[in-house]
């Protein structure tokens, strides 16, 4: 009877700790996140990592360094050219996660993890659990499919399928482009998602970056419809602000 | 009236508070604005358009010869607004304004918000980190 007792007792015991270890390990990261601060008083462990400078195969590497030149140099005019953002085309995953100081907010159940961007509303649907389809099943499109799954503490989460005109950083694409990304809570109140890019066409090697969130706890997300965008790209593609006087 | 901006430090300002934060993306960028140069306008609202991706103040500019100059001034997204301290309800139709701006460098009439003084006294930036570049200065002489 003792030993009965003392059994349950321990299996008691080991249930109630792998409950703890379980709640523990998967944090509830619902709500809304702001970029982390870096500057007086910011914690430089917990602040965001840049990628390097991408690496792109050979036949890329030119074309696109060139391109970018270009760029600087229209910029440095005075003349930008056009990005999808300027059009008020969404940004697609991965540049969606982090634009300018918007936050992002994230609603979290067991079979799916939805982000929302306060920037231009965009929304991405993590499916949790489930199989990550073949890449050339998955229609291109700006948020591709996201399966996610824990690794312990870790939200691990993979996207395929992100149509050639959504790229980080203007940096070109092929269909086979991967994107990883590690979630998790690097402090109680500070969420790091470590976005890893792969594409064996394009890029030498992966693209990698950390962003860096701070918890808003108390923040009314605000609505973004881009219904009075007043920037227009001319005949020449530089982006130009449409003016009411003469 | 063009007097030298301090606009690269507000947006160097802005770039330190992200350190680290590296891959950001903005709506767009700023080139088409002449941010070394700073025009102060004051007028009379002609409408004050709290939407995304900007808000616009539109204002009417009386110019020396006589009659006005319509202007429009760029603002940041609401969003962002907010978090400086603007409201959707600031101006309205008529109020009087000064607005300090980074005109458009094709010299059409507008420009980028560097701060607005409001008919209360009140000065506000365009932003976190985006003006008013002292706070604490007397505010510009109302316009008439």
């Amino acid at each position: 009877m003792v030993n009965r007792r003392f059994i349950f007792f321990a299996l008691c015991s080991i249930a109630l700790v792998a409950t703890g270890a379980h709640a523990q390990a998967r944090p509830d990261l619902s709500g809304a996140w702001g970029p982390y601060r870096g500057g007086r008083g910011a914690d430089p462990k917990l602040a965001a990592v840049a990628a390097a400078p991408p690496v792109l195969k050979p036949e890329y590497a030119k074309p696109y360094a060139d391109r970018r030149a270009a760029e600087t140099a229209a910029t440095q005019r005075g003349e930008p050219g056009a990005t999808n953002g300027v059009l008020c085309v969404p940004y697609g995953v991965p540049t969606m996660m982090s634009v300018a100081v918007y936050p992002v907010e994230f609603i979290q159940t067991p079979k799916q993890i939805t982000i929302i961007t306060e920037a231009f509303s965009e929304v991405r649907r993590i499916f949790m659990d489930k199989p990550q389809m073949k890449i050339d099943e998955v229609p291109p499109g700006y948020y591709g499919r996201s399966v996610g799954h824990w690794e312990g503490d870790t939200l691990v989460v993979d996207t395929v399928g992100i149509k050639d005109t959504v790229q980080y950083q203007r940096i070109p694409h092929s269909d086979q482009m991967h994107i990883s990304e590690r979630i998790r809570l690097a402090a109680p109140n500070v969420l790091h998602d470590q976005i890893t890019i792969e594409d064996p066409v394009v890029l030498e090697k992966p693209i990698t970056y950390t962003l860096a969130y701070s918890r808003m706890p108390d923040y009314e997300m605000v609505e973004f419809v881009c219904d009075n965008n007043r920037e227009y790209v001319d005949a020449n593609g530089v982006v130009r602000m449409k003016t009411r006087g003469k | 009236m063009l007097v030298p901006a301090r606009n690269y430090c507000v947006a160097a300002f802005v770039l330190s508070v992200l350190a680290g934060t590296a891959p950001i993306e903005a709506h767009h960028s700023f080139a088409m604005f002449d941010t070394a140069k700073t025009m102060t306008l004051s007028g009379t609202v002609t409408s004050f358009e709290w939407t995304n991706p900007h808000a616009y103040i539109e204002i009417d500019v009386p110019e020396a010869r006589g009659g006005n100059k319509h202007w429009s001034v760029e603002l940041g997204s609401p969003s962002i607004l907010q978090q400086s301290g603007w409201k959707f309800k600031d101006l309205k139709f008529g109020d009087k304004v000064s607005v300090s701006i980074s005109p458009l460098r094709n010299g059409d009439a507008g420009g980028l918000l560097i701060q607005a003084t409001l008919p209360d006294g009140r000065v506000l930036g365009n932003g976190p980190g985006r003006g008013p570049t002292n706070p604490a200065a007397p505010a510009a002489p109302p316009a008439r």
